[in-house]
């Protein structure tokens, strides 16, 4: 990007207008004086005569003029704005609870409404775009989110907004922990466990043919059985097992919990593990393999300076897909009773109450995209040849 | 000295290299030349025991490679390719000092090596030490391949087509630098290729195979004058035979000393080949060039009667 030319810059353009679009004609808020009741929407501009929403619509449409000349000072001015955006948009939603809440109304919530998921998509968006512009490194990019991070967290806490989604964490804050953790234990043993088995088949598939045909038949088949089918296919062996083997039954496998949930996640995470560390370790360049023989390199060096090194990107990219699709699967081994996150937007899905079902399925998306973005990080660093 | 005695390699049905007999004296260039898929590649790797022969035997200075445990083997000769192999995720030092860390060498002497190496094939220290392969040009890359193969001082190298992806310029000047290291340090090599002016220009044994046999094997100047077949006569060019003769010889060789005559204006020097001179006189059509030695001062002249090989000027 030269910043001599100064074209505008489009993709800000356009998510700027859509941010403002929204903040003007979609729903901000709904009050609701319970749980369970929907509530009524609000618009921005109906809250506290329109002052505060003004607040957030001017420097959206300060960092639209900025796109309109993108040079790097232009960008970066409109880092800041998005940022401050970001910051600002809790205190909005404060702002608004005091508005619309009735000191009666102790039961009262706050719900999010479309014009403000909008608003963080697109905010989120520019963000990610400016940081691709401005060449900043992953590093900064996660740091630019703490004070915005800080401020909700504030907002949430001090300036004690009845954000429903929050009222909804605060009652069963303990619950909250112990399905995180559950799930991320799930999430680790499956990946972990599939990584070395996966390793260990991936290099018996390497010395015989057989092995390879033969595991990736099953695997791949494995690949195709729904998870709730899988789950239920293994209630019964495992519930047989539970009851008989004494041993067993002490460390908890039965039917229903972690073991069949850990047994299907890992069932699940093997075929893209296994194909993964595969084919990073026979992609190898030919002539490289060919090379290291030739200059003297035993077997055992050719595979741990050579082989491995150089499949080591790949064999991530084999543990981001596994990590990610675990975290999604995780979400259903709730159902048999594993726990985790999935607990809390099966119990909203039954109680018909959405901000539980957003409790259990945000931090989901966010786990996702943390581990995603990690091991992206992390893959990117060891790249062969050094830094790109 | 390598041997090769009988020396027969089977992929299946077919069989590559056919009863195959061979010797490269110590300190000579020997150049297996063919056609693609003449067996002179799994030659090549069969020294090295990359590929096992079926039958025969491979000596090295007097003893079968069988005897040597193939990693000690290989780590003894020196190996280059034509992708050059260098590997992606080690710098150009790390890369050339592969084989003298292979044999436990102390961390000094592989450094003060690698560095003379570098210095050798001409390559900076300074510029190249810390740069990865995929941050080189084909030839330096190239002739990080041949640093490499040189790290330990093995007394055998073998090369598989090392040049065989370089554009012309690149090629011909790592040819020369591999004539010039040659010189200096007398290594027994063995060099593949289809190239015939690179074969003609760097062997002193060439060696024509054909579907897994020699068909004729011998210096380069006695093959272009008497090829055993039609197959080694188009492969040595035909009818350009003459001039891959005349790039074989050396204007040194045939001028004579500055006469009384004037000195011709179109100048030569003396370490060209007999097939530039010819080529300039073509060009500037003229019969007469003037020798200069590297200072540009002329040491004696050449005509065209002198250059077919006549014995007066």
């Amino acid at each position: 990007m030269e910043s001599g030319r100064c074209e505008p810059n489009r993709v800000l353009l356009v998510l700027m207008l859509a941010g403002l679009f929204a903040w003007l004609s979609l729903d901000a808020v709904s009050l609701a004086p319970n749980r369970i009741v929907s509530g009524t929407p609000y618009r921005a501009f109906q809250i506290l005569g329109g002052w505060p929403a003004l607040a957030l619509a001017l420097p959206m449409l300060i960092v639209a003029g900025l796109a309109w000349r993108s040079s790097r000072q232009a960008l970066r001015a409109a880092l800041w704005g998005v940022l401050a955006l970001l910051t600002l948009l809790p205190w909005w939603l404060v702002a608004a609870s005091v508005d619309l809440v009735e000191p009666g109304m102790a039961q009262a919530r706050v719900g999010i409404g479309a014009s403000i998921w909008l608003l963080l998509f697109v905010w989120l968006l520019a963000l990610i775009e400016l940081r691709t512009r401005l060449e900043l490194s992953r590093p900064l990019g996660w740091l630019l989110l703490l004070p915005v991070l800080t401020s909700w967290w504030l907002a949430l806490t001090w300036g004690q907004a009845p954000l429903s989604l929050y009222r909804e964490y605060q009652a069963r804050s303990d619950q909250f922990l112990t399905a995180v953790s559950t799930h991320l234990a799930l999430v680790g043993a499956a990946v972990g466990t599939s990584l070395v088995l996966g390793a260990l088949l991936a290099l018996a598939m390497r010395r015989h043919p057989g092995v390879r045909r033969a595991s990736f038949g099953l695997l791949s088949f494995l690949q195709t059985v729904p998870s709730l089918a899988l789950f239920g296919l293994l209630l019964a062996p495992l519930a047989w097992l539970g009851a008989r083997v004494d041993m067993l039954a002490a460390i908890g496998v039965s039917g229903i919990g972690w073991a069949p949930a850990f047994l299907a996640l890992l069932g699940y995470s093997l075929l893209p593990m296994v194909r993964n560390i595969y084919v990073a370790l026979e992609e190898v360049d030919p002539a490289v393999i060919e090379s290291a023989r030739g200059m003297g390199m035993s077997r055992r060096q050719v595979l741990l300076q050579v082989r491995l090194p150089l499949a080591l990107p790949i064999v991530l990219e084999g543990i981001r897909i596994t990590t990610v699709q675990a975290i999604g699967l995780t979400a259903v081994a709730a159902l048999i009773g594993a726990g985790g996150l999935g607990t809390f937007v099966f119990q909203g899905l039954g109680q018909a109450a959405m901000d539980m079902v957003l409790l259990g399925a945000l931090p989901i998306l966010g786990l996702a995209l943390i581990a995603d973005a990690t091991i992206s990080a992390l893959s990117e660093r060891l790249r062969p040849g050094g830094a790109p | 000295m390598i041997e090769l005695f009988g020396v027969t390699k089977r992929f299946g049905a077919e069989t590559a290299v056919d009863a195959l007999s061979l010797r490269v004296e110590k300190g000579q260039v020997c150049v297996l030349v063919g056609t693609s898929g003449c067996g002179k590649s799994t030659t090549l790797r069969m020294i090295n025991r990359l590929i096992e022969h079926d039958a025969g035997e491979i000596h090295l200075e007097g003893a079968p490679v069988r005897s040597f445990d193939e990693v000690t083997l290989r780590r003894r000769i020196g190996y280059v390719i034509q992708s050059t192999g260098l590997f992606p995720h080690w710098t150009v030092a790390r890369n050339i000092g592969l084989v003298p860390r292979l044999l436990k060498w102390p961390r000094g002497r592989i450094h003060e090596r690698v560095e003379e190496l570098m210095a050798l094939l001409g390559l900076p220290v300074q510029e190249f030490a810390d740069k990865y392969p995929r941050q080189l040009s084909g030839g330096q890359a190239q002739r990080v391949g041949v640093a490499r193969a040189l790290a330990a001082d093995p007394d055998i190298l073998l090369m598989d087509e090392p040049f065989g992806a370089l554009d012309p310029l690149t090629r011909q000047a790592l040819q020369k630098q591999l004539q010039e290291l040659q010189a200096r340090l007398h290594k027994t090599v063995v060099f593949v290729t289809h190239d015939m002016d690179e074969a003609l220009a760097l062997a002193d044994r060439l060696v024509v195979m054909r579907k897994g046999r020699i068909v004729q094997q011998g210096r380069p100047i006695d093959l272009l004058h008497e090829p055993a077949d039609e197959f080694v006569e188009s492969l040595l060019g035909g009818m350009d035979r003459g001039l891959k003769e005349a790039a074989l010889t050396r204007v040194s060789e045939r001028m004579l000393p500055l006469g009384p005559r004037l000195l011709a204006s179109e100048r030569i020097p003396y370490d060209a080949s007999l097939s530039q001179a010819l080529s300039l006189m073509l060009w500037h059509r003229v019969e007469r060039l003037t020798v200069v030695d590297g200072e540009d001062i002329p040491v004696g002249e050449l005509s065209l009667r002198r250059l077919l090989g006549g014995k007066s000027s």
